[in-house]
């Protein structure tokens, strides 16, 4: 028992550019491998992926009409899993081939019939960072000498500063040490007493 | 047991394909989620087949999940 079946193959563009005829023997041989009867196979377009998938920005797309053994799902899944030219795929089931889907497919079975080469990829815009004009750069050089000398100037005074405040609290605090303990001593007798 | 029930092949029917992105674009919002039923105006079944198609666009990356 088998079912008429739809593929949609999202191939990889690097395979395609290689040869159409050889990327879509890829996806032909793995469904006659698993005993399908593939009744056609085209190319259906070529474009611009949505999000990128495996790193690629385009792709091309490969529909073909074939029918499948019940059984024969699984492993056709694994396979096409497996395989590296094919980035994504949609088997869904369907009961009547289009009506222009064999007139499509013999066309691209003519000799006559060219498949065009697949654009290069989208590759995103290498990022040129502006060079400074002359004369913000000069009024940046003179603002960071100021920066610098008021910078030296405040360190001067925080130096300064502490310095000068320091030596009265740190007198103050030997002092009170050295009468501290007599103090506490003192206190300690009186309670006692 | 319904006769719907067992008729899948009426649900394929409906016309919807997940190959016709520009149709498919127009029941999308501006930040890509699917239109409401009260938006498209569809029925019940027409909206199921609209969500199945715009999800099997996005799988094949067709259409984007998001804007």
């Amino acid at each position: 028992m088998t079912n008429l079946y739809e593929g949609m193959f999202v191939l990889d563009n690097k395979v395609v550019r290689q040869g159409w005829k050889a990327a879509k023997g890829t996806v032909t041989d793995i469904l006659t491998k698993h005993a399908a009867n593939t009744i056609t196979a085209r190319r259906w377009d070529e474009r611009r992926l949505s999000y990128s998938i495996k790193g690629r920005g385009r792709a091309t797309y490969l529909i073909a009409y074939f029918e499948l053994p019940k059984d024969a799902g699984p492993g056709l899944n694994r396979s096409l899993e497996l395989n590296e030219s094919v980035l994504r795929y949609l088997i869904t089931r369907v009961d009547a081939i289009p009506a222009t889907e064999a007139e499509l497919a013999s066309r691209e079975e003519s000799d006559d019939f060219v498949v065009p080469a697949p654009p290069v990829e989208d590759a995103p815009a290498p990022v040129v960072e502006p060079e400074p004009e002359p004369e913000q750069a000069a009024s940046t050089e003179d603002s960071e000498a100021a920066d610098a000398a008021a910078g030296d100037s405040e360190t001067e005074t925080k130096t300064g500063e502490p310095s000068g405040t320091l030596e009265p609290v740190a007198a103050a605090t030997v002092a009170e040490a050295s009468t501290e303990p007599a103090s506490s001593d003192e206190t300690k007798t009186d309670e006692g007493a | 047991m319904s006769a719907n029930k067992n008729e899948p092949n009426r649900r394929r029917e409906s016309g919807i394909d997940y190959k016709d992105v520009d149709y498919l674009s127009r029941f999308i919002g501006p930040q890509g989620q699917i239109l409401s039923r009260r938006r498209s105006g569809f029925t019940a079944q027409r909206q199921k087949d609209l969500k199945q198609a715009i999800k099997r666009a996005r799988h094949l990356a067709l259409m984007s999940f998001v804007g």
